[in-house]
């Protein structure tokens, strides 16, 4: 008797904790939210006399290359101002999901601004408005979302995929071939960044002869990316065309492990694309500027919390063009 | 009289535990090959047979590794990030100027360590296998990344050519080279499975943990054989992959934890322990592999392919499950 009484105690005190928490949760919540904007304001006016501003970045995963560039970038930017804190926030995977909940995290942190490479215009421009109204100012870096920000720093990604098909078009006319297949490896159906460089792409096709083949996704992985192309070199392309830098190794690594003949595109700088260019096995790279991206980003975070106007709102950073000439 | 030795040998390999679904998975195969190479017959030609099997090969040697620890009831969801560990570490290693091969080692005993690892956390602590391993993929994962300072490898350069055409790009009496090494994987795995003690232990955890126990049977030393066994598979793909690319990359080997179980599971390995074979591994990951590889010669839409993967796995091992439940019911009529 006396065990069930003690456990129903103790149970109704666990029950009551829980409901007074709930209750709390909400106010909480809101309290956090009007002290971090009171934080940012305060902040704001203490950028005047060089007290330190909270600048964070997330970006879509933490492993791909490019972000760890965008990282050093901004990391750089942030030594030289001096007066920043900044720090970068990514998920592990690519996630809507998760990317909110670090926006989430980050406003709660502090920060006065983000910077930010959406997965996807639409998943998380909810959670943008929510840090907005909380005081947050909003810088875009590779990828922007449909939500207005202070600025955009990132590669004109329709263009640049336009750029690698003109060149693919130029090395297959030195080639002599004016028709045939082409195969495109892509990484996913939703990063918006690769999507519009393959519309590009084939957009520089739309008035030639070849055939565009039905596009293949290898996430951004290396070795399926180049299972991909080497099936599409048995099936007889003429050409192949990577969309970012780990499908483009792929398609580089199956050009040269077929003994070559095919005319590989693709994009981004890493050393492994720098050697396929130089053996020949791709014949050029878009190469994006990431680091760029990241230190110019950081500065106009900095520049909006000060509350500057910023008179560049999208700045392109620009595609080079890698071939063999130019190593 | 020889056609009643031809049935009693019939009847003999229909006995053998497994073997029903191992049956009609690989007529699920056939008929797929058959599909798509009326699609699109470049899939018979024999550059595509040759880079099929090559495709085929990593998931038959993880699918083989998942079988093992599946067999003994639990699971190896680290796999993936082994396989990317194993990647970054022997590419890192070659790209310091490292001869290869102290590379390979290196790496296979790093592997190796991670396997005995997930077998004491299971067997010893009693951790269950999803948490243990789950914590093992995390961390996995998180020493892929910072091997190289949380930076993709550069190449690993000419040096190591000769390795890389040992693992992925050369032929060996026209066949290519992954392709033996998953040979020699499965056979000497299902030797060890199939013909010696530890084998027999294996499938005795997995039918009755306690049984085994009262019988004899040391658990925690076979359990940590099975993980060992699993990792070490993994360590052997990711090497396979830092050969293809010729470079180590933090996200390589992605989901392939679940591919392996794929593998295993349509080749009739069972979740609950006690039952699979390897060979049904072989069918398993040669479905998976077909299916990557035909319905991009048969131009389907992107937006249809995981559908279809979907619809067919779940077929061939529903087409099973329709199978055995009917034979009772016809041996009473």
């Amino acid at each position: 008797m006396k065990r069930k009484l003690l456990s129903a105690i103790v149970c109704a005190a666990m029950a009551t904790t829980l409901l007074v928490g709930c209750g709390q949760k909400t106010e909480t919540k809101a309290e956090t939210a009007t002290a971090t904007a009171t934080d940012a304001k305060a902040e704001t006016k203490d950028t005047a006399s060089d007290k330190k501003v909270k600048v964070i970045l997330i970006t879509m995963d933490s492993t791909d290359q490019h972000w760890v560039s965008v990282d050093k970038g901004a990391q750089a930017a942030a030594a030289e101002l001096g007066n920043v804190e900044y720090k970068w926030m990514a998920p592990d995977k690519k996630d809507d999901a998760q990317q909110i909940e670090r926006i989430n995290n980050a406003v709660a942190d502090g920060a006065n601004a983000i910077m930010i490479a959406a997965n996807g215009p639409d998943a998380i421009t909810a959670s943008l408005e929510e840090a907005k109204a909380a005081g947050v100012k909003i810088i875009y870096v590779d990828s922007p979302a449909n939500s207005e920000a202070e600025a955009t720093f990132a590669t004109d990604n329709k263009a640049a995929g336009k750029t690698a098909g003109e060149e693919m078009i130029k090395a297959l006319a030195a080639a002599s071939k004016t028709d045939g297949k082409i195969g495109i490896v892509n990484i996913n159906a939703s990063t918006a960044s690769t999507v519009a460089r393959e519309a590009g792409f084939r957009e520089a096709f739309a008035s030639s002869k070849f055939e565009l083949l039905e596009t293949q996704y290898g996430e951004g992985d290396a070795a399926k990316s180049q299972d991909i192309a080497d099936n599409y070199i048995t099936d007889g392309c003429v050409g192949i065309f990577g969309a970012n830098e780990g499908a483009t190794v792929g398609v580089g690594n199956a050009i040269k492990g077929a003994g070559g003949g095919i005319i590989g595109v693709g994009f981004d700088k890493s050393d492994a694309i720098l050697s396929l260019i130089k053996d020949g096995s791709l014949v050029a790279a878009m190469s994006q500027n990431p680091d760029v991206m990241g230190s110019e980003g950081l500065k106009a975070a900095v520049k909006a919390i000060a509350g500057e106007k910023i008179t560049e709102k999208n700045v392109d950073t620009g595609v080079s063009v890698i071939n063999k000439d130019s190593l | 009289m020889e056609k009643k030795e031809k049935q009693s040998f019939l009847k003999k390999v229909l006995t053998i535990r497994g073997m029903g679904q191992v049956l009609t998975v690989t007529a699920g195969l056939i008929v797929l090959c058959i599909v798509f190479g009326v699609l699109n017959p470049t899939f018979f030609s024999g550059r595509n047979v040759g880079n099929l099997l090559r495709q085929i090969a990593p998931i038959l040697i993880i699918g083989i590794g998942q079988a093992y620890v599946l067999i003994t009831g639990n699971i190896d969801l680290s796999i993936g990030s082994v396989v990317g560990m194993s990647c970054m570490i022997s590419a890192t290693i070659m790209t310091r100027g490292v001869n290869p091969w102290i590379a390979v080692i290196l790496t296979i005993i790093v592997c190796i360590c991670v396997g005995i690892v997930n077998g004491l956390l299971v067997a010893q602590c009693k951790l269950p296998p999803f948490i243990a391993t789950l914590g093992t993929m995390t961390i996995g994962r998180g020493i892929a990344q910072i091997v190289n300072n949380n930076y993709n490898t550069d190449a690993i350069g000419d040096a190591a050519q000769g390795f890389r055409d040992v693992f992925y790009y050369g032929k060996t009496f026209g066949i290519y080279n992954t392709i033996w090494i998953a040979v020699i994987i499965f056979l000497a795995f299902n030797f060890l499975l199939g013909k010696t003690r530890t084998g027999r232990h294996t499938y005795a955890i997995g039918s009755n943990v306690e049984a085994s126990k009262l019988s004899g049977v040391n658990v925690v030393e076979t359990t940590i054989k099975t993980f060992v066994v699993s990792a070490f598979c993994a360590g052997i793909v990711g090497l396979i992959i830092c050969a293809t690319s010729g470079m180590g990359t933090m996200d390589s080997g992605n989901s392939y934890e679940m591919y392996a179980v794929a593998a295993a599971v349509i080749g009739g390995v069972s979740t609950l322990g006690g039952q699979g074979l390897l060979g049904g591994v072989v069918i398993g990951a040669s479905i998976w592999g077909v299916l990557q590889n035909g319905l991009q010669f048969a131009g389907a839409p992107v937006a249809m392919r995981n559908i279809v993967i979907g619809v067919i796995v779940v077929v061939s091992v529903l087409l099973d499950v329709i199978i055995r439940t009917g034979k009772p019911r016809k041996k009473v009529n």
